[in-house]
């Protein structure tokens, strides 16, 4: 055990340099076959397992590594979507093709609102995504152009092949939770993540050593609500309906935090445990009603209580277990001659 | 000499309380400064104001003859004002190279080696080779002040602010930071506050003695302590700490 475990957590960077792409490009070769191989049940749950994880991950980027706790993401999974269906009624965009714009709808309303959210610390600045959330969540109720309680209807797609509308969904599922590991890899690799870490960690000692605490934060939280956007409107593709409750339900926030909370928050690996976790409770307790969520709700209490920095966390912490390593190793002595 | 700092009537209030009242100095490259004064003078406040923590009142801050009043605390690191803090603020879930990394990254302005390399020598000067993988927030006393040293160090400042890092540590510890202090000063200004006056006498080429956020007297270390100004105040406090 402690051979291996030396052997995961120290080795050099050259050798997970080599190791990331190949794990990378035979996930996206399994992707590319799953739709011909799995049955449509199965390819759909793949999907919605593929897309809660990437928001998951979205969500860690602002709470675990920018240190900004958000219970307003549904805003962004609802404004992402949102903005897919406009495009397409609207703007007669392919829906297909109209996804890729829901990042710039999501990630816009994030530039948009951040200079007044900024303003608030800590716990104000949580329950003020909360209520961010809650407004816009009424103004589209409001708004005939969205639909308003009705909702809207992608009804594009009924001109479109059916038997492609999964096989797409879920490529871009897959899209997006490969490129959520990839996005956070290589972001916590850069002087980016290192800056987010700081300001994480102590912002006053962060703007000292000449952090521009205001801008790291506000580049974390775009690139997380744009990326959350991107997964609502791909979430959205197969009901192909949309309604207020629907895209800003807050148990969106919820599956998120949850999933983070007990794989473990600000790891790039604790997601991917709290998704395992997160359906398999889901898919083993569906049938048995509210209990299913008193024991989602037991699950992580008894987590937070037991392993505070979730499974994952409590692992790295303990035995320096790391799949995805981001720390920065010092260069050794030899390289000065020591 | 090279003047790197100029302090231009500095003043700052909270409310009614007056911390830091009407200060002018100078400090120029090679030359530390010592800021002796009883708990709560104001030593404190004046390096918040000189980093941009917090915006004076009134007053100017010319630093290598550039204004830098309103700018904000990162930009002064850009500038090249670093601190090291009176209670360390490391990144505690970073390693003791991280939190140095930082400081060279982004203070320092270095890239990928550069950086890299510049944070292990100065993680090395200060003693931490030892500690280099270790997570900050596990550090004792002496480390987590080291560390703030380190940071400070690798930002490559023009004027280095030391609050109180002798305090809370051993004779011997002590002279292991004077002398550090002592190698250093040749590259840059140096602002040292000290609450006991004697570590810094061997450093300081002059003292400034603060009191209620006012300047009570400046000039050579022996002529300020000698002074009846200081000798006053310190008396003072050790007459109410017998009572
Ligand atoms: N943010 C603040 N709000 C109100 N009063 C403050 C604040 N910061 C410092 N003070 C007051 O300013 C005075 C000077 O404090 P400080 O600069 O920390 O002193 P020193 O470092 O010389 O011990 C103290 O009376 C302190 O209570
Ligand atoms: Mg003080």
């Amino acid at each position: 055990m402690a051979a291996v475990t030396t052997m995961l957590s120290r080795s050099p960077g050259r050798h997970h340099l080599l190791l990331m792409p190949a794990v990378l490009l035979v996930l996206a070769l399994c992707a590319v076959a799953a739709p011909f191989v799995v049955g449509e049940g199965l390819l759909r749950l793949s999907s919605e397992i593929l897309l809660i994880f990437a928001m998951a991950q979205m969500w860690n980027l602002l709470s675990g590594y920018a240190g900004l706790l958000s219970i307003g993401h549904q805003v962004f999974v609802g404004a992402g979507a949102y903005g897919m269906f406009a495009l397409s009624i609207h703007a007669g965009v392919n829906p297909y093709v109209a996804i890729a714009f829901a990042p710039f709808v999501s990630g816009l309303l994030a530039a948009l609102v951040a200079p007044i959210l900024f303003r608030l610390r800590d716990a104000y600045f949580t329950i003020g995504m909360w209520v961010f959330s809650e407004i816009v969540t009424i103004l589209v109720g409001k708004s005939n152009w969205l639909g308003g309680q009705n909702g809207l209807t992608l009804s594009a797609l009924r001109d479109m092949d059916p038997d492609w509308i999964s096989p797409i969904s879920f490529w871009w599922a897959a899209f997006a939770a490969i490129g959520s590991l990839v996005l956070l890899a290589g972001l916590m690799r850069s002087r980016l993540g290192l800056a987010l870490l700081a300001v994480r960690d102590n912002d006053v000692a962060a703007s000292s050593l000449g952090i521009d605490v205001w801008r790291s934060r506000f580049i974390a939280f775009v690139i997380s609500a744009a990326g959350t956007g991107l997964c609502g409107a791909i979430y959205f593709l197969g009901p192909a309906h949309i309604l207020p409750a629907a895209g800003f339900d807050p148990n969106w926030v919820v599956i998120m935090l949850f999933i983070c909370v007990v794989g473990g928050l600000g790891t790039i690996e604790g997601p991917i445990v709290g998704t395992i976790v997160y359906f398999g409770l889901r898919q083993a307790f569906a049938t048995s009603g509210n209990w299913y969520l008193i024991l989602m709700g037991s699950v992580a209490v008894v987590v937070m209580l037991v392993a505070r920095k979730g499974l994952w966390g409590t692992l790295h912490a303990r035995y320096g277990i790391s799949l995805i390593p981001i720390r920065r190793e010092p260069p050794s002595d030899k390289t000065f001659g020591i | 000499m090279t003047i790197v700092l100029q302090a231009e009537g500095l003043a700052k209030s909270y409310g009614r309380i007056v911390v830091v009242d009407d200060l002018s100095f100078e400090v120029a490259r090679g030359e530390c400064l010592g800021v002796i004064g009883p708990n709560g003078a104001g030593k404190t406040s004046l390096f918040n104001v000189l980093d941009g923590g917090v915006r004076a009142d009134r007053g100017k801050i010319i630093l290598n003859g550039e204004d830098v009043t309103h700018l904000p605390r990162h930009k002064r690191s850009h500038k090249g004002i670093a601190r090291a803090y009176q209670v360390p603020q490391p990144f505690p879930d970073l390693t003791v190279f991280e939190n140095v990394l930082v400081a060279a990254s982004f203070a320092g302005r270095l890239h990928g080696h550069a950086a890299e390399s510049a944070a292990w020598e100065v993680i090395h000067r200060v003693g931490l080779q030892e500690r280099i993988r270790d997570l900050a927030g596990g550090l004792r006393l002496l480390d987590r002040k080291r560390l703030e040293v380190a940071k400070a160090l690798a930002a490559r400042p023009q004027l280095l602010l030391l609050d109180e890092v002798a305090g809370g540590l051993t004779e011997a510890e002590v002279n292991v930071l004077v002398d550090l202090v002592k190698s250093l000063k040749p590259d840059f200004g140096i602002i040292w506050i000290e609450h006991v006056a004697h570590a810094l006498a061997a450093t300081a080429d002059r003292l400034m003695a603060l009191h209620f956020g006012r300047k009570l007297i400046e000039g050579t270390p022996d002529a300020v302590l000698g002074s009846r100004e200081v000798r006053e105040i310190y008396l003072g406090i050790v007459d109410d700490a017998a009572a």
